[in-house]
C-alpha cells in the first residue's frame, strides 16, 4: 500500500497550480461563470492547457493523448476541477470509443475531443426509463447502410451545445431487454433532431460556479426519422448495454464526482476562517465543531474510495462493486454536508445567488438544491446499493 | 499512489488468516473468556514461531524490520478471528521501547518479545478517562536513584499476564499539561503493586492497578525526564491505529457472517438476503467496513513513514467507533432472535467490537482533535493535504 505521491506527481501538481494561479484570472473566471465555459477566453485557455500536454493525458498518443497513466490524469483533473474547468476523460463518449470503437472511429473522434472540436452529450434516460435504463424504447431500425432513429431522450444535458450525442437505442425489440441495445454516435446537426430546454431549479437565479449539480438547464431531445450511417455505431449491434455500463461505472469515479460531494466541507471551513456571522463565530460552538469533524472524516473516506478506484484503474483490474459503492457514499455524504451547512448558516443558508447578504454567492443554498441529485442521476443510491449487494456480496436476486 | 495491497501484503494477510482459522477456533475464544490467564500459551508460542512478535521490530533485536503496516494487516486478521491473546498491548509497548527506549532497555526486552517469551502492557488511563495530558495525575517522586509511584491506573490491558508495564506519570511540578510527564517502564511484580480484574463487555483481561510507594529505577525512564509526552502521544497513536485494524477485521468478519446467514435463512418463501431491505443493510456494512479499513491503512502508513499521523489516527478511530459498532449491530439484527442467545457465536464479535470502540478515545474526543486541527490554526484546509497536521494535539 502506498498513500503518498511520488516527487514527480507532486511536482506536476504544483506546476498545474502555478498555471492556474497565473491563468485563471478574474476575467476568465467571470466568463466561465457567465458563458458556462464556452466563450473565447476559455477556449483560448483550453488551447494553452492542451499545449502543456494536459488534455487527454491518459489517452493513447496515437489518438492525440499523452499516453500517461490515469493517476497523472487524476492529478491534473482535480486541480482544474477545483476551479470549475473540466479537462477530464470519463467513461462515456471518447472514453468508450477508445474501449470499443473501430480504428477509424478512434482516429476520427478522440483527437477532436481533446482539441475541443467534438463534444458528446449522453442519450440514455427516457421519460419511462430512468433507473430502469434497460427499459429504453428509442428505436433504431436498420435500413441498408443506415439506421433510422425514432424516439425521445430525457435529461440530455448539454444537448444544446454538444456536437454529438452518444445514444443508447433499441435495435432488437424481441431480444431480452439488455441484449437488444445499440450505441450510436450521432452528430447533433443531423436532420430530425430537436432539442427542447428543461430549466432546472438552478435557473432563476443561476447557481454560482462549482455548485454541486448547479446546471440551470437540461433538455428533452426528440428523434424523428433521423438517418445515420452504420459507421456511427459503436461496437457490435445489440452489445450496447455492456459497453455503456462499463463506461457508466468509470463515469462514477474520478476527480469531478469526488469534488462534487466534498468541496463544501473545505469551502465552509475556509469561509469561517476569514468570516463570521455578525460577530458570531459558529466554529467556536462545540456541536458545530463536532459536526464539521464528522463530515470531514466522511469526506476523507470519499477521497480514499476515489483513490481506491484510481488504483484499480491504474492496475487495469476489474471493478466489482467499488464504483457503485462510491456512488452511494459520496452523494449521501454530500447531502449530509449540505444539510448540516444549512443548519450552521441559519437564515443565511437560504439566500440564492445575487441576493443581498448571500454568503459566497449563495453557493451553499444552491448546493442544497443540487446535492441530492447526485444520489439520483447516473445510478441512484437505491440501485447502486442493489449492485453493491449483488455484485460485491453475491446476494441473491429476488 | 496505489493504495491497494501489494503481493507481499496480500500473502501475509492470507497466510495469517489461514493460520488463525486453523489454530484459533471459537472453542478457544470461548474458553479464554473464563480462563484466569486469559490466553492459550500453546497458541502464543505458535504466533512466536511465525515471527509475528518481531514483525515490525528492528532486525538488530531479533525482529524482521517490516513496516508497521504489515503488523497492522496481521492485527486485522487477529481481530477477524477475535483471537484471545495479549498481542496488541505487547506490540504497542515493544514498539515504544524500540523507538524511544534506551539501548539497554531495547537489548533487555526486545529479543525476548520477538521470541514470544514475554508479555508487555501499558497503563495510561486514570479516573478521568480522556486521552489527554491533563488526565495524567499519578505522581512519581524522585528519591535517590529511583522514582516512587503512587496512584491508580484503570483499564490496563493484560496486566495479569504482563511482565512489564509502561506507565505515564508526573515527575515534574504541576498537575496539568504535557510538561512534567514522564514514561516509566515498570516491573509488574514490583512491591506495592496490586491489581483487580475488571469485568469488560469483551470478557478480556483489563485491570485496575494500584501503585502504593512503588520504587522504579531512574534507568527505567523511556524518553526524556518531564518531556515524555511526545513519546506517550506516539504510543497512543500507534495503539489506536492498531486497535482500529483489529476493529475493522472483527467487524468485517461479523458482516461476512450476516451476509452468509441471509443467503440461507428462509422467510416468506425465500432467502432473506433476497429482500432489498437486507441487501441495503449489507451494502451499508460493506461500505462502513471498507471506509474504516481505508482510514486505518492510511493512518498506519503515515505512522510507518514517520509522518505526523494524529489526524489520520483520529479519523480512523472516530469512524470505526461509529461504523464498526453499527456493523456489528446490523449483524445482530439480521440474525434475529437467535443472535441474542449466548450460546450462538455472533455476540462474541459484537461484545468485542463494542468494547474496543469505547477504548483509546471516544468519537467525540477524536472529532474534537480533528476540529482543533482544522479550525484553530491559520491557513486554508484541503482534504488529503497534511498542512493542518501540525496542530493535531490531544
Amino acid at each position: 500500500m502506498e498513500f503518498g505521491w511520488t516527487p514527480e506527481q507532486i511536482a506536476l501538481r504544483d506546476e498545474v497550480r502555478q498555471f492556474i494561479s497565473e491563468n485563471i484570472t478574474p476575467d476568465v473566471a467571470a466568463e466561465m461563470e457567465e458563458g458556462g465555459g464556452r466563450g473565447p477566453t476559455v477556449r483560448a485557455l483550453r488551447k494553452k492547457i492542451a499545449e502543456r500536454g494536459w488534455l487527454g493525458i491518459a489517452w493513447p498518443k496515437e489518438y492525440g493523448g499523452q499516453g500517461k497513466d490515469q493517476m497523472t490524469q487524476y492529478i491534473v483533473e482535480e486541480e482544474f476541477a477545483r476551479v470549475g474547468l473540466s479537462v477530464g476523460g470519463g467513461g462515456s463518449g471518447a472514453g468508450a470509443i477508445l474501449g470499443a470503437g473501430t480504428e477509424e472511429q478512434k482516429q476520427y473522434y478522440v483527437p477532436k475531443v481533446i482539441a475541443g472540436e467534438i463534444s458528446f452529450c449522453l442519450g440514455f434516460t427516457e421519460p419511462q426509463a430512468g433507473a430502469d435504463l434497460a427499459g429504453l424504447q428509442c428505436r433504431a431500425v436498420r435500413d441498408g447502410d443506415f439506421y433510422i432513429v425514432n424516439g425521445q431522450k430525457m435529461f440530455t444535458s448539454g444537448a444544446h451545445t454538444a456536437t454529438h450525442i452518444y445514444i443508447m437505442t433499441r435495435t432488437d425489440p424481441n431480444a431480452e431487454r439488455h441484449r437488444g441495445i445499440t450505441i450510436l454516435l450521432i452528430p447533433m446537426d443531423t436532420p430530425g433532431i430537436t432539442v427542447r430546454p428543461l430549466w432546472t431549479v438552478q435557473n432563476d437565479p443561476k447557481a454560482p460556479p462549482r455548485t454541486t449539480y448547479g446546471m440551470n438547464r437540461t433538455n428533452e431531445t426528440f428523434f424523428e426519422d433521423v438517418r445515420v450511417p452504420v459507421s456511427c455505431r459503436l461496437g457490435e449491434e445489440n452489445q450496447g448495454w455492456f459497453i455503456g455500463a462499463a463506461g457508466l461505472n468509470l463515469d462514477r469515479v474520478g476527480a469531478g464526482r469526488y469534488l462534487m460531494s466534498v468541496h463544501m466541507n473545505e469551502d465552509i471551513i475556509n469561509y469561517f476562517k476569514q468570516n463570521d456571522l455578525g460577530g458570531y463565530q459558529p466554529t467556536e460552538d462545540t456541536t458545530v465543531r463536532d459536526k464539521l469533524a464528522e463530515l470531514w472524516i466522511e469526506a476523507e473516506v470519499c477521497r480514499l474510495m476515489t483513490m481506491r478506484s484510481m488504483s484499480i484503474v491504474l492496475r487495469n483490474e476489474d471493478f466489482s462493486y467499488e464504483g457503485s459503492a462510491e456512488k452511494v457514499w459520496a452523494p449521501e455524504h454530500g447531502v449530509r454536508a449540505s444539510e448540516a451547512i444549512g443548519q450552521i448558516l441559519g437564515p443565511y443558508g437560504q439566500l440564492l445567488n445575487g441576493s443581498p447578504e448571500a454568503v459566497e454567492k449563495g453557493i451553499y443554498a444552491h448546493n442544497l438544491m443540487g446535492s441530492f441529485q447526485s444520489g439520483i442521476n447516473h445510478g441512484s443510491v437505491q440501485v447502486m446499493r442493489d449492485q453493491v449487494a449483488r455484485r460485491g456480496l453475491g446476494m441473491p436476486r429476488s | 499512489m496505489d493504495i491497494l495491497l501489494n503481493e507481499e501484503e496480500e500473502m501475509l494477510k492470507k497466510s495469517a488468516r489461514e493460520f488463525l482459522e486453523a489454530e484459533c477456533p471459537l472453542g478457544t475464544v470461548r474458553a479464554m473468556e473464563k480462563d484466569p490467564l486469559g490466553y492459550p500459551l500453546e497458541f502464543w508460542k505458535k504466533m512466536g514461531d511465525l515471527g509475528w512478535f518481531g514483525l515490525a521490530l528492528p532486525e538488530k533485536y531479533g525482529g524482521q524490520g517490516l513496516p508497521l503496516t504489515h503488523l497492522g494487516l496481521v492485527m486485522e486478521e487477529v481481530g477477524r478471528a477475535i483471537a484471545p491473546v495479549p498481542f496488541h498491548s505487547t506490540m504497542v509497548a515493544a514498539l515504544t521501547i524500540a523507538s524511544d527506549g534506551t539501548e539497554q532497555q531495547r537489548q533487555a526486552i526486545l529479543p525476548r518479545v520477538a521470541r514470544g517469551d514475554t508479555v508487555l502492557t501499558w497503563a495510561f488511563t486514570e479516573r478521568d478517562p480522556r486521552y489527554s495530558p491533563d488526565s495524567i495525575q499519578m505522581q512519581a517522586t524522585a528519591s535517590g536513584d529511583s522514582f516512587i509511584l503512587n496512584g491508580t491506573k484503570l483499564f490496563v490491558d493484560n496486566f495479569n499476564a504482563a511482565e512489564k508495564c509502561l506507565v505515564p506519570c508526573r515527575t515534574g511540578h504541576g498537575s496539568s499539561g504535557a510538561n512534567g510527564i514522564s514514561l516509566l517502564l515498570v516491573d509488574t511484580n514490583s512491591p506495592g503493586i496490586s491489581h483487580t480484574p475488571l469485568t469488560t463487555m469483551a470478557k478480556d483481561r483489563q485491570s485496575q492497578v494500584v501503585f502504593k510507594n512503588v520504587r522504579v529505577p531512574k534507568a527505567n525512564l523511556v524518553g526524556k525526564l518531564d518531556q515524555g509526552w511526545p513519546v506517550v502521544d506516539l504510543m497512543l497513536d500507534r495503539a489506536t491505529g492498531l486497535l482500529c485494524a483489529q476493529m475493522v477485521g472483527a467487524a468485517r468478519k461479523d458482516a461476512d457472517m450476516a451476509i452468509e446467514y441471509s443467503k440461507h435463512r428462509v422467510a416468506f418463501g425465500r432467502p432473506i438476503g433476497s429482500f432489498q431491505s437486507l441487501q441495503h443493510m449489507c451494502a451499508d456494512m460493506l461500505m462502513w467496513v471498507d471506509g474504516g479499513q481505508l482510514l486505518t491503512y492510511e493512518a498506519l502508513w503515515r505512522l510507518d513513514q514517520g509522518l505526523s499521523a494524529g489526524i489520520e489516527v483520529s479519523q480512523a478511530k472516530a469512524f470505526c467507533n461509529e461504523k464498526c459498532a453499527a456493523t456489528v449491530r446490523y449483524c445482530q439484527m439480521i440474525h434475529g432472535g437467535i443472535g441474542f442467545i449466548q450460546e450462538f457465536h455472533i455476540n462474541l464479535w459484537f461484545r468485542r467490537v463494542s468494547a474496543w470502540s469505547m477504548r483509546l478515545g471516544t468519537t467525540y474526543e477524536h472529532r474534537a482533535r480533528i476540529a482543533r486541527a482544522l479550525l484553530d490554526q491559520p491557513g486554508s484546509v484541503r482534504l488529503g493535504e497534511p498542512s493542518y497536521e501540525a496542530a493535531g494535539t490531544r
